[in-house]
């Protein structure tokens, strides 16, 4: 279907851009998205697919918004303390862009729920918060073919990846089974950066323009500040994709 | 031999910079290893995920090189 007059006025500042155009909007709008973790990064991430006119988002978390939670995750706001994340989120991104179909999904991800919850989506988007959480995720999405965008924020650190092995590494490639000693202190400019940025990759994915952080891992130090794009490589002694993985 | 560890974040206070605000100068011996050397300062090895020379990510089983410039990581995994 052509977009509609209303959709060729709402996106018009973007398809102008090289490569971007009626074309890269319908692919957009054909698109599903799988945003797993509606914290500060899934915020951001979620807040500009929307708005640039990705089809379908699936957002999927089991928390309720907490008044903590305020100071980074911009989809929400201080009367919805109290309301399940996923309901408030569909709420704000509807009212933001009405012919983005939102499903939201108030589970937790786990291991059994995983490959059900992802399944028939083309992306998916990393904002989990554990690395448990994370490495089901990356499991469930290689089984299915389902490219990740990793990205993960701790004080004015950042790090995201395109993640779609066999091409790439797989997120058990290169972050070793370590968690971080301690709840993180994280200002909502490092999740909305890193939210941004993720929201970057898909669109150029969906859209078919630009290139991804495939195989490179982006490192953002706000704090100093410094930005490295580093080699990633396929470890193959990876125990998720590795010669030994199961 | 000399090499240079670099990090912000969590562990710039333990690193102890001395060549600037996010650099420290670490003497040691050829063949030792990221772990070995990073125990000798006293950096705990939970705290450290992976390091990068050279714009390459590496494991904490690397051997530096004299002149190195080797940033460590630690773990990160909020959203």
């Amino acid at each position: 279907m052509a977009l509609s007059n209303d959709e060729l006025k709402r996106y018009a500042r973007q398809m102008g851009l090289p490569h971007w155009g009626r074309n890269g909007q319908e692919r957009l709008r054909a698109a599903s998205v799988f945003i797993a973790g509606a914290g500060g990064l899934g915020s951001a991430a979620a807040l500009y697919l929307a708005a640039a006119g990705a089809g379908r988002i699936t957002l999927c978390d089991p928390d309720t918004v907490e008044l903590s939670n305020l100071n980074r995750q911009v989809l929400y706001s201080t009367s919805d303390v109290g309301r399940e994340k996923v309901t408030a989120a569909s709420e704000r991104l509807a009212s933001l862009n009405p012919a983005a179909a939102i499903v939201p999904l108030s589970e937790r991800i786990d291991t059994s729920s995983a490959p059900d919850l992802i399944a028939g989506h083309d992306i998916a988007i990393d904002c989990l918060d554990t690395l448990e959480a994370r490495f089901i995720l990356n499991r469930a999405c290689m089984a299915l073919d389902v490219p990740v965008i990793y990205a993960a924020v701790s004080g004015f650190t950042g790090q995201l990846s395109f993640i779609h092995p066999p091409a790439t590494p797989c997120l058990e490639c290169f972050i070793p089974h370590k968690n971080p000693t301690e709840k993180p202190q994280v200002p909502g400019c490092t999740t909305g950066i890193m939210g941004s940025l993720q929201a970057a990759e898909a669109i150029k994915y969906l859209t078919g323009i630009g290139s991804t952080l495939a195989s490179c891992l982006l490192i953002v130090e706000s704090m100093e500040p410094r930005f490295d794009i580093l080699e990633i490589e396929r470890d193959p002694d990876c125990p998720a994709c590795g010669n030994q993985a199961a | 031999m000399i090499i240079y560890l670099r990090s912000g974040g969590k562990l710039h206070d333990l690193l102890k910079p001395d060549v600037d605000q996010y650099t420290r100068r670490v003497e040691t011996h050829e063949g030792a290893t990221l772990v070995e050397i990073l125990g000798e300062l006293g950096i705990p090895l939970v705290m450290v995920a992976f390091a990068f020379v050279d714009g390459k990510v590496r494991k904490l089983d690397y051997v530096p090189t004299d002149g190195d410039v080797i940033t460590i990581q630690s773990p990160v995994a909020g959203g």
